[in-house]
């Protein structure tokens, strides 16, 4: 019997491990690269496990969206704030989104955090007046906020919501709809029995709008289930939450066939998204049904020829212009002014200890990077099927 | 959406109903409509699950909540459809939650007169998405907890309930026993809001009935102001004609 006929390929521990092995083999070296291999960057954030930790996820997250880390936009002021058109709309959503902040954050720190939501969202708002903002919004700009620090996450939502938030950010929801609407061919592609009995019921699409809208980040109650499908959507296509809905749905077929047919309990049924489902399984089979019924192939379809989406037309020049980054290490200014944003948890590092922390923490990574790689170097030598077969 | 306000509220109504074989529960579906950060969630969830919510987040979309009650003898099933507030929804997202609906909440915020002010321009969405005046609206004025920061006084609210035929509920979804008023004691108010509207909808409905329709008076008794007199129930009486 082969080994690998034993193993799990869904072990969280395997998963981890050999993604670690990953990051340390490939991850870094892609970072270093000139120009920074982003096709592999994206590779290992949309392969399992993801990026596994936030210090890795503020590294490679802005070479996947194409930014500069040193030319950060500047931290936005409170002047005029409250006349923008939707301040009301975002201070009301943000004061009410308490659950997206780490349990037992003391409540000064959030409210901190929250002036700093409402500050970011305003800022990309007021730099598009072209782009409107939705409820839902704010959830996925809270959960850049809580990895990459305030000015990050302003250059990250900024890039987002022209690309691929853009089709959300209509004046009207209309190019939102035309998006949701490429879910039921998906599932009509894969499960016709599936799809007659939902479209049977009349259930709609709606119970995956949020899903959408905030890349999961409104639905999901375990903050790590969230960043590891950030990391997953930042290194795919656009239109990859809708496919992952498709998953979601296809994954629970069978509680769907014995619901009552019925649009009020096939609704209820699906917009509850369980909380313990097996990520790292679903995100596979979204790659794969995006090989077999890509977009445009979908789009071919009458029902989704009336409208284009700017999210899908701009994708590629979006992509091509991503492959010519310079590494930080060749960005980074000979003098050491500037004042690179730093996250959350990062705040209280601010000042003179900032750099020793910093260089300690480098160490303590190249060290334990130094120590796997050898682990990683044995296991190639034991077992380099078994560990091949995932890359 | 909201998933921390599901289990206690869906569950009750699920076991109960697959223990009620042939004589059909009749479903009544009413929608829940108003401005952003009114409070339909937390009303919505206090009818459902009996309690207000520790938190609740903006509604994306459409929620769907749904409680089984007894009335006269018979098991009715109140399907509550609770909207997202945002403008930018009600145009594409929200239109086909409007269909067969049985009855219309509108709600305001007593602190927050730009939602009172808002109201004529969700029932003009109601007429648009085809919705004729047979189909019960009523008016709830919500947090009137919070009353040193009124801004929407009741003889305002109740002059514009009276112009479009509503009967108007003044309530608070975190209290609802601080809108005691003459009648309801210590008595659930939200509950009896809803509670009046389901009876107005038992009553109302003689083609599903099969029998005479029962006197529409008799459900309004529920609201200390429905009482006064020259309120929504001339509104509903017309209706049911």
């Amino acid at each position: 019997m082969k080994a690998e006929e034993k193993v799990n390929p869904y072990d969280p521990f395997r998963i981890f491990w050999l993604s670690l092995h990953f990051v340390n083999l490939y991850v870094y070296p892609s970072l270093h690269s000139d120009p920074v291999d982003v096709e592999t960057l994206r590779r290992a954030a949309a392969s399992k496990g993801g990026l596994l930790s936030n210090e890795l996820r503020r590294k490679v997250w802005p070479k996947l969206l194409n930014i500069n880390v040193y030319e950060l936009p500047y931290k936005p002021g409170k002047d005029g704030r409250e006349n923008h058109k939707d301040y009301n709309q975002v201070v009301l959503d943000v004061s009410r989104s308490m659950k997206r902040f780490p349990k037992g954050m003391p409540s000064a720190e959030r409210a901190v955090l929250q002036e700093q939501l409402v500050d970011i969202i305003l800022e990309v708002l007021r730099c598009n007046p072209q782009l409107s903002y939705y409820q839902g919004y704010h959830d996925v700009a809270v959960t850049l906020l809580l990895v990459v620090g305030e000015r990050m996450a302003i250059a990250m939502l900024h890039t987002l919501s022209k690309y691929h938030l853009r089709d959300f950010m209509d004046p009207t929801m209309d190019s939102t709809k035309h998006i949701l609407n490429y879910l039921m061919p998906i599932l009509e592609e894969v499960d016709k029995e599936l799809h007659d009995f939902m479209i049977r019921a009349e259930v709609g699409t709606i119970f995956a709008l949020s899903w959408l809208i905030t890349w999961y980040g409104h639905v999901l109650s375990e903050f790590k289930h969230t960043l590891r499908l950030y990391d997953f959507f930042l290194a795919s296509h656009p239109m990859m939450p809708i496919y992952l809905a498709a998953t979601i749905v296809l994954h629970r077929e069978q509680e769907v066939k014995q619901t009552e047919c019925d649009m009020a309990m096939l609704h209820h049924l699906l917009s509850r998204i369980p909380q313990d489902l097996p990520y790292e399984l679903l995100i596979s089979q979204s790659q794969d049904l995006f090989r077999c019924y890509p977009p445009a192939l979908l789009a071919k379809r009458p029902a989704l020829q009336s409208r284009k989406s700017l999210s899908i037309s701009t994708f590629k020049d979006f992509q091509l212009s991503t492959l010519h980054q310079r590494p930080d290490t060749v960005l980074q200014p000979r003098h050491s002014g500037l004042d690179v944003a730093l996250p959350y948890d990062g705040v209280q590092q601010r000042g003179k200890g900032s750099r020793m922390v910093k260089m300690a923490v480098w160490g303590l990574s190249a060290t334990l990077g130094a120590a796997i790689f050898a682990v990683a170097q044995t296991a190639m030598e034991w077992a380099p099927d078994v560990l091949l077969q995932l890359f | 959406m909201a998933e921390s306000l599901s289990p206690g509220e869906f569950s009750s109504s699920l076991t109960s109903s697959a223990s009620l074989p042939p004589p059909r529960t009749r479903i009544f579906k009413i929608i829940v409509i108003g401005d952003s950060g009114v409070g339909k969630t937390c009303l919505t969830y206090r009818f459902c699950a009996g309690k207000f919510p520790e938190k609740t987040e903006a509604t994306i979309g459409v929620d769907f909540r749904e409680r089984l009650v007894d009335i006269d003898g018979e098991k009715l099933k109140i399907q509550l459809w609770d909207t997202a507030g945002q403008e930018r929804f009600r145009k594409s997202m929200v239109q086909h939650y409007y269909r067969n609906v049985h009855a219309v909440v509108f709600v305001y915020d007593v602190t927050n007169a730009a939602s009172f002010r808002s109201l004529p321009a969700w029932i003009e969405e109601c007429k648009q998405h085809a919705l004729g005046t047979e189909v019960p609206r009523i008016l709830v004025g919500n947090k009137c907890d919070l009353q040193d920061s009124v801004q929407v006084g009741t003889d305002v609210a109740q002059q514009f309930a009276d112009s479009h035929s509503m009967p108007l509920f003044e309530t608070s979804a975190k209290n609802p026993n601080s809108q005691g008023g003459i009648n309801s004691g210590n008595s659930d108010h939200v509950e009896a809001i809803f509670m009046t509207v389901a009876h107005k909808l038992k009553s109302q409905k003689p083609l599903v009935l099969s029998q005479p329709p029962a006197g529409s008076g008799a459900s309004i008794n529920l609201s200390s102001r429905m009482e006064d007199g020259t309120d929504g129930s001339r509104g509903w009486a017309c209706s049911s004609c």
